[in-house]
């Protein structure tokens, strides 16, 4: 996954750069690897670099623009907005999997099959490319003539959603959080869900929407809601905590067990524990207390940066865990070691039981849209049941959430889900 | 019966066709600049006239009014009457439906209109600065980061108003930039032609909540308030975009009801009442200035907000375009029955009368407006019967070229919806706004959002929001003030 963030000032004198860069540090929790912005104005400049987006902060002061394009990526390998040809750019946050009418050449890169397949610099040709791709994924792209395109395939398995700064432009980025940082205050004009398979062009005279014909088939991505999205956007509409508290009352309503406390685990299980603990009476404590700065742990790319992350950000609290039966909630389980970790501190600390619940399905097979999920021989969903994982990370019990009551949770029905990662099970593009 | 028509936008037309549908059967005369094909059908039906010319030289409107034999002058826009059309006409003895030049001020000079309605403590007042250069303004736009509304001093056709909101501290350099860069052009180009207010520029507290305009009759002793309309300036879909004109209105009963059977309106009975009240207060106090008397039509450009609940955002020394359209859509009392009651001063005895349909109006532009005028001029527009026939399409800003009728740079066309609800009646305005195409190719747009579900939701939502903030500070006797407290000065309080 990736963030992707486009801004539109119609009135030339705006500086776009701080936007850009506030934009894409509210897109940050989607990619912390490598970041790019790219501004228009009188001419192109980008900035890019490795790490957070905060660096950009520094020395920006130069660049001016009215409009940029901008994304921040999980991957150190890919470096993103990149360029289709002399004139165009394109940020893409998914995976386009097939292009109509042109042959994947396997010896090329991905980012240079696209740039074979991609012809022209006009609105058209960037509406007829991406009518052609096939696949789930958002994209934004800006050209030579000061014109940004944004679309969603047509399974709108990848989130994308437009904001308003006004009489003075338009913003699209992955989630709506970015609105909120940079945008128009939200009760005066509250972001808008981009639909599947629309396509929204702004250019110097108009701003108007196109639809990709025929696409009624859907296919949003679930993992948004359980871990990707931050908890104050809306994805497709929906908003991602309402999403995370029901998934922490189901989990209490499938349980009978006597405990003192709730625990979530940071930051995205926190809404799960609350819910949990309203729904049950079982009070909710803070569990954890984060040593620098928040990481995300499982977006780490090797195990020892991640484990670094975890120790981290993750120190028990002893007053909390003492002589305590716990309820122990997280959002996911990939391969099992983060969790290890934290029971066995929280057993060591004192903690009489300690009951672990996962606010997602288990994590069985790889994601072709993008989403980084480790190799299938490292997912201990896909190989241990829970009796087994309980034992492994030496909980007391161990119980996911399952996909049924994912679907309920998110209040899309189950067809309309991608769920491959959960159930091996892909939808077609 | 002859009347003389000044204006040839889309809401002269409107106006035209409530005319031509008295009871007296005018005979309709015209002047504008441009020749609009709707008003031009129904000067030619009545057997009058249509004259190109200057609407705005007091002497060529009164000449030809002398000349038809007028029995009185409707002024449709408010440069005529900034520039004395009515005093002209006046002094000639003929009648006139028209703001005059002293009262019109409430409109022209936006400095003047805030400074009357602080003197005369009329509610819904904004805190605002005015300044006579650009370089008074700076140290205090440098001085003060907040949100605010950037205007020029006097009413420019609308235009040159930007509203920056200023609330993240992070962005705030940025934003003084702009602010600084465009109280400059206001200074320098918008106003370069206008010498006629001695302030160039206003700052004004910026606010939020829904929108609507409250037009009124009056005789200068009483008001008669028609229902409130609601205009959308966004030029595209989704509130995004520049600022235009209005690209469309929607309108159901007094209070803007969701639909005729329907309980939900953007504004309560007890608002409406409130905003009439404010605009009666402002037609007052400005007679009381000038000690000039208010015949024609006032109009409230007003917002539900937080701060005060009705808020005056300027006023209209005329009919709203598009609000014009929706309004004599639903009139059924005789236009000339209360034009005569304004002249006489006897608007007491009149009692105005709508149906009490959902109304949509769209407006139907060429690419390039609002901002490039020059590229949306003189494209050729596709005319069938179909269209010239239809008395739901409202002919905006067009001309005759050469027998081809072109686009003028504005809105081509307003299509008027009507129905039991909102979003129906928007579908109909949709399915009007389909049949406006150019005939080369060049691209037209128009608001489909404007009277759907998804939008009347939003709008109400937001009246609710308002209200609620409004209300609260009601209970605490906070309407209308501002209390900050400053580290060091303590308690400041302004309002």
């Amino acid at each position: 996954m990736t963030g992707i963030l486009g801004i539109y000032f119609f009135d030339e004198r705006w500086n776009v750069c701080n936007f850009g860069v506030y934009g894409l540090m509210a897109l940050q929790h989607r990619g912390e690897e490598t970041f790019g912005l790219e501004i228009i104005g009188n001419s192109r400049n980008k900035i890019e670099g490795e790490g957070l987006v905060e660096k950009i902060l520094i020395n920006n002061k130069k660049i001016n623009g009215h409009i940029c394009l901008g994304a921040v990526s999980p991957s150190i390998s890919e470096l993103q907005p990149f360029k289709l040809n002399d004139s165009v750019s394109l940020a893409i946050d998914g995976k386009i999997i097939s292009i109509e009418d042109y042959r994947w050449d396997s010896t090329l890169s991905y980012e240079n099959n696209l740039r074979r397949a991609f012809k022209g610099n006009k609105i058209e040709d960037a509406i007829d490319f991406f009518s052609r791709c096939k696949g789930g994924f958002s994209y934004i792209v800006v050209n030579d003539k000061k014109e940004m395109i944004a679309g969603r395939s047509s399974l709108g398995t990848k989130p994308l959603a437009l904001g308003k700064m006004g009489f003075e432009g338009g913003i699209i980025a992955s989630e709506t959080c970015v609105m909120e940082v940079i945008g128009e205050r939200v009760p005066i004009s509250p972001a808008e869900n981009i639909e599947p398979g629309e396509i929204r062009v702004f250019t110097p005279l108009s701003a108007y929407s196109e639809c990709i014909e025929n696409c009624t088939k859907r296919a949003y991505c679930s993992f948004e809601y359980v871990y990707l999205a931050r908890p104050d956007s809306y994805i497709n509409d929906i908003p991602v905590y309402r999403v995370r508290r029901r998934i922490g009352e189901i989990l209490a309503e499938k349980d009978d067990i006597d405990a003192d406390v709730v625990i979530g685990v940071p930051e995205t299980a926190i809404p799960f524990a609350m819910a949990y603990s309203n729904k049950t009476g079982i009070p909710v404590e803070k569990g954890f207390e984060i040593t620098g700065r928040r990481v995300r742990s499982a977006m780490k790319p090797n195990q020892l940066e991640r484990l670094k992350g975890v120790q981290l950000k993750l120190n028990v609290i002893s007053e909390v865990v003492r002589g305590k039966r716990i309820i122990l909630i997280d959002d996911s389980i990939v391969r099992g070691n983060t969790l290890a970790n934290i029971v066995y501190l929280m057993k060591e600390k004192g903690a009489k039981e300690v009951h672990v619940r996962i606010g997602s399905p288990r994590i069985i097979s790889h994601c072709p849209f993008g989403v980084e999920i480790p190799p299938e021989d490292e997912l201990i969903g896909r190989h241990l049941n829970e009796e087994k994982i309980a034992e492994v990370i030496g909980a007391d019990s161990f119980r996911y959430l399952s996909i049924d009551d994912l679907a309920e949770a998110i209040g899309i029905k189950s067809e309309e889900l991608c769920l491959g990662c959960f159930s091996n099970s892909y939808p077609e593009v | 019966m002859k009347v003389l028509l000044v204006g040839g936008a889309g809401r002269e037309h409107a106006i035209a066709i409530s005319l031509a549908k008295s009871s007296y059967s005018p005979r309709i005369y015209c002047i504008s600049e441009m020749i609009n094909i709707g008003i031009k059908k129904l000067v030619e039906q009545s057997n009058g006239e249509y004259f190109r010319g200057n609407i705005n030289d007091p002497n060529v409107v009164s000449n030809i009014a002398e000349k038809i034999g007028a029995d009185f002058v409707f002024i449709g826009p408010e440069e005529p009457n900034f520039h004395g059309v009515p005093d002209k006409l006046e002094e000639k003895g003929i009648p006139c439906i028209g703001a005059n030049k002293a009262v019109s001020e409430i409109e022209m000079s936006k400095a003047h209109m805030r400074d009357i309605q602080w003197k005369y403590k009329i509610p819904g007042r904004l805190w605002y600065k005015k300044f006579k250069t650009f370089e008074e303004a700076l140290p205090y736009i440098e001085e003060y980061a907040d949100s605010i509304a950037l205007k020029p001093a006097r009413q420019v056709g609308g235009k040159g108003v930007k509203v920056i909101e200023d609330i993240q501290v992070y962005l705030q350099d940025d934003k003084k930039k702009l602010k600084i860069a465009h109280a400059e052009s206001i200074v320098k180009e918008y106003m370069k032609d206008y010498d006629d207010t001695e302030y160039k520029l206003l700052i004004e507290e910026r606010v939020w909540g829904p929108e609507y305009t409250l037009q009124c009759f009056t005789d200068g002793r009483s008001i008669l308030p028609m229902p409130i309309v609601q205009d959308n300036k966004h030029a595209f879909d989704g509130d995004l975009g520049m600022e235009t004109g209005g690209m469309g209105s929607i309108s159901c009963g007094l209070t803007l009801k969701y639909g005729i059977d329907d309980e939900r309106s953007l504004l309560t009975r007890e608002e409406y009442e409130k905003s009439a009240e404010i605009v009666k207060m402002m037609v007052d106090a400005i007679q009381k200035e000038t000690g000039k008397k208010y015949h024609g039509v006032v109009a409230g450009q007003m917002m539900l907000t937080p701060v005060w609940g009705p808020t005056i955002i300027e006023m209209y020394s005329r009919f709203g375009d598009p609000e014009a359209i929706n309004v004599l859509k639903a009139l059924k009392t005789d236009l000339i029955e209360i034009c005569e009651a304004i002249i006489s001063e006897k608007l007491n005895t009149i009692k105005l009368e709508f149906d009490e349909n959902a109304i949509v109006v769209k407006a139907v532009c060429p690419e390039g407006y609002p901002n490039r005028r020059d590229l949306a001029k003189n494209h050729p527009i596709k005319i069938n019967n179909d269209i010239i026939n239809n008395e739901n399409i409202i002919w905006a800003s067009v001309d005759i070229n050469n027998g081809a009728i072109v686009t003028g740079g504005s809105r081509i066309v307003e299509c008027i919806g009507i129905g039991n609800n909102i979003p129906e009646a928007s579908l109909k305005a949709e399915n009007l706004c389909e049949k406006i195409s150019l005939e080369d190719g060049w691209r037209v747009f128009h608001r489909s959002d404007i009277g759907s579900e998804k939008f009347m939701e939003r709008r109400f939502s937001l009246a609710n929001l308002a209200r609620e903030i409004y209300q609260y500070r009601e209970r605490k006797g906070l309407l209308g003030k501002r209390i900050i407290w400053m580290p060091g000065k303590g308690l400041i309080e302004v309002g």
